[in-house]
This record gives C-alpha cells, sequence and structure tokens, in this order.
C-alpha cells in the first residue's frame, strides 16, 4: 500500500536519541529566537548580534513603519468626516465641476509662484513638502540630496483618492514636471536611511496655490 | 474669483494627510533599503521558509517515507537545486506569473506527493513514478513561487544579485531548520505502534489540505 518498506526497529531514532534532539532544538530556538527573531522583528537585542548582523536595523525599521501606518490610519478616521464636504469636487454635479475645471482651474493656472525649501533629515527621519494643486495643474520640480541619498515617494492625495507618480531608493536628486492627477495635495515624501543628517533642498516653480511642509 | 480661490484652497487643504501608502513588515522593510544586506535577507529566506505552510507540507510529504539521514539528505538536495534555480532566475529576469496559479501548483504538489506516499500511482497504473525526479520538478515551481513573493517585495537593484543569494541560503537554512522540527516530531510519531495505522489517514489529511490550497489559490486567480 505504501510507496516505501517497513522500517526495522533499528533504523528507528532510540528514545534516547530523540529526546537529546529535542533538547537540542529547544535550546537551539532559544538563541535563534533571542539573537536573530527579537532583533529582526522587534528591535530588541538583549545581546547585541542582531546589531552586528544588522538584524536590529531591520526590526527598528519595520517598528517605525508600523508606527507610521498606525499614526496614518488614526489620521485617515479623523480626516473622514471634514473632507466629506468636499466631495461635489470630485465632479459628481456638472456646474461643480465646470466650475472648478475652468473657472478656477483657469485661474489657478495663471497664478504660478516660485519656492526653495529645504529640510534636513536625522538618520530614519521622513520629511513631506507638498503643494495644493487643482487637477491638470503642472508644476515644475527640482530636488537634491546635497551630496547625500535619500528614498522618495512623488505622491499625491485629496477628495478620498491617492497617487503615487514616482518613487525611488537610494537617490541623490530628481526633477521634472508634477501634473496633478486630481484637486489636492501633491508633493514628495522623503526618508533618510543613511547613517548621517541629509539635507533636503526643493525648488518648485508652476501653478499652485500654496507649498507646505506636513511632515 | 481671488475669495472663492481661497475658499477652494482651503477645501483643498482639509484633511492634509500624509498618504504615501506605508507598507509595512518585511515588505515595508525590503522598500525602504537599497545596497547589500547579507543576514538580514538570510534571515527573510528562513523566515519563508519556515512559516511557509506549504512548503512544509511539500516537506512533510517528501520526508514521510524516509528514515535513513541519507536518503533525507538527497531529497532535500534535489528539493533545493529545483527552487534554487528557478527564485533566482525568476527574480533576475523579472518572471511575471501569476502567484495565484504558481501557489495553485504548489497545492499540486502536497496533493501528489500524499497520493504518491499512499502508493496510488502503483495501485492505479501499475508503476511508481520517479520520486528524485518528481521532487525536483516541484522544486522548480517551489521556487518560481518564492520568486514572485520577492518581486511583490518590490525588492531594489542595488545589490540585487547578493541580496538574492543570502536570501537562497536562508531558503536552505530555514528548510534544514523546519525539517528539524518534522524529523523530530515524526521521530516520536514513528515510534508508536499506531503509526502505520494513522500514516495512511495523515496522508489522506495531507492530500486534502492541498486540495484546499489549489482551490484557494484557483479562486483567488479568478476573483482578484
Amino acid at each position: 500500500m505504501y510507496n516505501s518498506d517497513t522500517p526495522t526497529r533499528a533504523e528507528l531514532p532510540t528514545s534516547a536519541q530523540l529526546l537529546k534532539s529535542t533538547i537540542i532544538a529547544i535550546v537551539a530556538a532559544i538563541a535563534i529566537l533571542v539573537a536573530i527573531v527579537l532583533p529582526s522583528e522587534y528591535g530588541i537585542d538583549p545581546t547585541g548580534a542582531g546589531r552586528v548582523l544588522g538584524l536590529t536595523e531591520m526590526g527598528e525599521i519595520k517598528t517605525q513603519l508600523a508606527e507610521e501606518a498606525e499614526q496614518d490610519r488614526i489620521r485617515d478616521e479623523q480626516n473622514a468626516v471634514p473632507t466629506a464636504p468636499a466631495a461635489p469636487q470630485q465632479g459628481s454635479n456638472l456646474l461643480d465641476r465646470i466650475y472648478a475645471e475652468f473657472l478656477v482651474g483657469t485661474a489657478h493656472a495663471q497664478e504660478t509662484r516660485t519656492d526653495e525649501m529645504s529640510v534636513t533629515l536625522a538618520p530614519g527621519e521622513g520629511a513631506e513638502i507638498k503643494l495644493v494643486m487643482v487637477k491638470g495643474a503642472q508644476a515644475n520640480f527640482a530636488w537634491t540630496a546635497n551630496g547625500a541619498l535619500v528614498n522618495f515617494d512623488t505622491h499625491g492625495d485629496g477628495g478620498g483618492e491617492n497617487i503615487s507618480y514616482e518613487k525611488g531608493r537610494g537617490v541623490a536628486e530628481d526633477e521634472g514636471v508634477l501634473e496633478a492627477a486630481f484637486d489636492g495635495n501633491h508633493g514628495w515624501f522623503w526618508r533618510n536611511r543613511t547613517d548621517a543628517p541629509v539635507t533636503v533642498t526643493l525648488k518648485t516653480s508652476g501653478a499652485y496655490s500654496d507649498i507646505k511642509r506636513i511632515i | 474669483m481671488a475669495i472663492l480661490s481661497v475658499v477652494l484652497a482651503m477645501l483643498l487643504s482639509t484633511g492634509l494627510a500624509a498618504a504615501h501608502a506605508v507598507a509595512e513588515g518585511d515588505k515595508g522593510y525590503i522598500q525602504e533599503i537599497y545596497g547589500v544586506h547579507l543576514v538580514p535577507f538570510m534571515y527573510l529566506g528562513a523566515k519563508h521558509m519556515v512559516t511557509g505552510y506549504d512548503h512544509l507540507l511539500f516537506l512533510l510529504g517528501v520526508v514521510f517515507f524516509l528514515y535513513r539521514l541519507q536518503h533525507i539528505a538527497i531529497y532535500v538536495t534535489l528539493f533545493a537545486i529545483g527552487h534554487s534555480t528557478t527564485m533566482i532566475l525568476g527574480v533576475w529576469f523579472g518572471w511575471n506569473v501569476s502567484a495565484y496559479l504558481i501557489d495553485a501548483i504548489i497545492g499540486l504538489s502536497v496533493v501528489y506527493k500524499a497520493l504518491d506516499n499512499l502508493g496510488a500511482y502503483q495501485r492505479w497504473f501499475g508503476v511508481q513514478p520517479n520520486t528524485k525526479a518528481a521532487t525536483l520538478i516541484f522544486g522548480f515551481f517551489h521556487g518560481l513561487g518564492l520568486a514572485t513573493k520577492i518581486l511583490e517585495y518590490d525588492i531594489a537593484q542595488d545589490g540585487l544579485l547578493p541580496n538574492l543569494l543570502a536570501f537562497n541560503v536562508g531558503v536552505e537554512l530555514g528548510q534544514l531548520i523546519a525539517l528539524a522540527m518534522i524529523l523530530i516530531a515524526m521521530g516520536y510519531w514513528r515510534r508508536t505502534t499506531s503509526f502505520w495505522k494513522h500514516a495512511y489517514t495523515a496522508n489522506v489529511l495531507m492530500m486534502t489540505a492541498g486540495f484546499v490550497l489549489i482551490g484557494y489559490q484557483l479562486t483567488g486567480y479568478f476573483v482578484a
């Protein structure tokens, strides 16, 4: 019936062997847990081994991301009510839409402005600068990490919509034209994943009504 | 018009949320880093293997009726060669295979091995398919599954090959750890007189789990 020969009694491990294996397994598991798993998952590193191996950094990043995601969730809940009145702007009503896209849109498109901002990020720190733009508005931008490297996410949000235009890791600079996909806030999130402080300088010019550092 | 603009600006600025989507956990970590990180990737590879119930089920099937360490070593090596090959090639060349279909095939590998253990191929067809070849071939599919997961993680190009190799070493370490756990548990079980009575049922249960995996993944393929 089976795809195997019945083993002889001698081929099976003895009870003493099994017990020994179990004890070895438990001791190994505790060592793996303390030296590897706890640093990697929670940044808890009682032995210091995780720091040497680069695992504690992973645990710290995971913990940080979990906290930030939690903050995002709380912010989303708090914003859920106040953003509701802005709903007609999404264009459900034709008149509103004509008004928003033609009249106001044109008005905004004519207002161009130029700004320059700098933020200094400690290791692990993130910052976000956003432009308040209407749909279709364009802004030229150029930012540099001044000789260092940063991670970035060029993205936008507003009226319940989210978009990520571009992401990058370990990048020294970026430039281009940001075109708003919808009415809202469009801009950059930078994160310093190096060991030293990084200063990011952003230059913008184009059709936006405001520029703000959000984080 | 100026007033309207101000009103509009105010409306737009309500709920200034930091909406850069934050990925958490292993994926979030991988998306934040670049360059060579050998030990963390080894850890992630080992973690994937130890916590991947589909790999564990297949591994359990493979070693179910293996008793001698040298036999176990042969099969585990074949499986490792199989999944290492497709994992590295798949990520390197960015093979865009549906994770659902691959995972359904991994479910199929569990069903196949359970039937093999039950002696079904001998009973039904009068032949015993080569168990080593099957282990290697299903290893290829398990590796493709790993590759699709890594591609989903959006791993950085900077340091890709060393990180992948480290991940692969981790997968082997994880496989050894998982194997050690399975063998200890089976060691106790095999010593009981009821092992041969329950072995049949255990393989049927394993086959059931394999069918569930197939159904789960195929549904995902059509629904998601």
